[in-house]
């Protein structure tokens, strides 16, 4: 399976006059200062201005513009986001963030993961500036799911800044080569073949999300 | 061959977990103002800063981000500018520009053609001031080479905008479905299917474009 579907655009070629290309562009990276530099205040607005941008900033202060997720994806991000909610009701410790929430990471970079987790400790020792715009803190748990759009080489350089910046377990799910990378700090990634489940232990006690809908989507 | 081509990705997504989109994106339109207004100093500059990306401003003030063209396109726009280029010399009438030109087209939208060519009679009447920067003028003829990443309603409502901004001739190559589309101003667009060559006829006497290494790429 592995080697195929590391590629997955490519068995289209042979018919086709063009091909496409083999890996998904990734992001489209703006760098903009000199020329032009945001205050916190001017970048929220242009966040406001452009909801269906997915629209970030990294360590570098260059704006990273993804293209909107597709029905796909979108569904899978909602239904992982369910599952996460529920638990954490349940359990009661932290919050979870959807996906149109920003964070400012320690490095200064503005990310949004796909599912995110905060322990309410840690919120409520915010300042009320720190609240207000962008959440200046790095989640305690993310989950970012790879889409068709998204080149897999930048989705793991975010896991590794979320895990330099603070967050304890990261778990990023590829759809495409139907695997699952589990993010600890100062851990080797450990990458899951099509795993049924994961299990958030002991970071997130008790969660498990259930995997199956991803590797067999509902439509 | 049409219903085929429609959809170049399509035949892939039976064998694979998660189908490709069936058409690209097209460019990441990102609305600036109010947020951020950006002089044409600023907006020179940002283009300075970011050579690999394909930036543009629509009439509506947005910008129009495209990432850079496959190793393939990029190959065969350069054929096309030497070919547009030789024929040029010889007439002596006009000059070409690359692809890399930003022109300012009197709805105030900054475009880049992928080959355009404008009647030096015409470029000497431009001011200096409109000299400098961004070329403040519609080029006579225009070509654009729909990429593999180009959405070709995109690329249509663009070679629109050329017609109504006082360009006279306008082809839209399309190597994804093998077509060539013809555009006048006031005059219906015509499709061709897989023609050898175009002729520039009666607006750039003696031009033909051979289009054979475009439908057979060389590599």
């Amino acid at each position: 399976m592995t080697t195929q579907s590391l590629k997955p655009r490519q068995d289209s070629t042979q018919t086709q006059p063009v091909p496409a290309a083999a890996e998904p562009y990734g992001p489209i990276v703006l760098r903009l200062a000199p020329a032009v530099r945001l205050t916190d205040a001017q970048l929220e607005e242009l966040c406001a201005l452009n909801p269906d941008i997915r629209l970030e900033l990294n360590a570098q202060g260059e704006l990273e513009l993804m293209p909107p997720t597709f029905g796909f994806t979108s569904n899978q991000e909602s239904g992982i986001n369910r599952q996460l909610g529920n638990w954490a009701e349940a359990d009661g410790r932290g919050l979870v963030f959807s996906p149109s929430i920003g964070f400012t990471l320690p490095n200064r970079a503005l990310r949004s993961p796909d599912a995110s987790w905060v322990l309410k400790t840690r919120l409520a020792e915010l300042t009320d500036e720190q609240k207000r715009g962008f959440l200046q803190i790095c989640p305690d748990f993310v989950i970012e799911l790879r889409s068709s759009s998204d080149r897999l080489s930048v989705v793991r350089r975010k896991m590794d800044e979320y895990m330099e910046n603070g967050a304890r377990l990261g778990w990023l799910i590829d759809p495409l080569e139907l695997r699952a990378h589990i993010y600890r700090p100062n851990t080797p990634v450990e990458i899951l073949e099509r795993p049924q489940s994961l299990s958030g232990e002991p970071e997130l006690p008790g969660f498990t999300l259930d995997l199956n809908p991803i590797w067999e989507p509902a439509f």
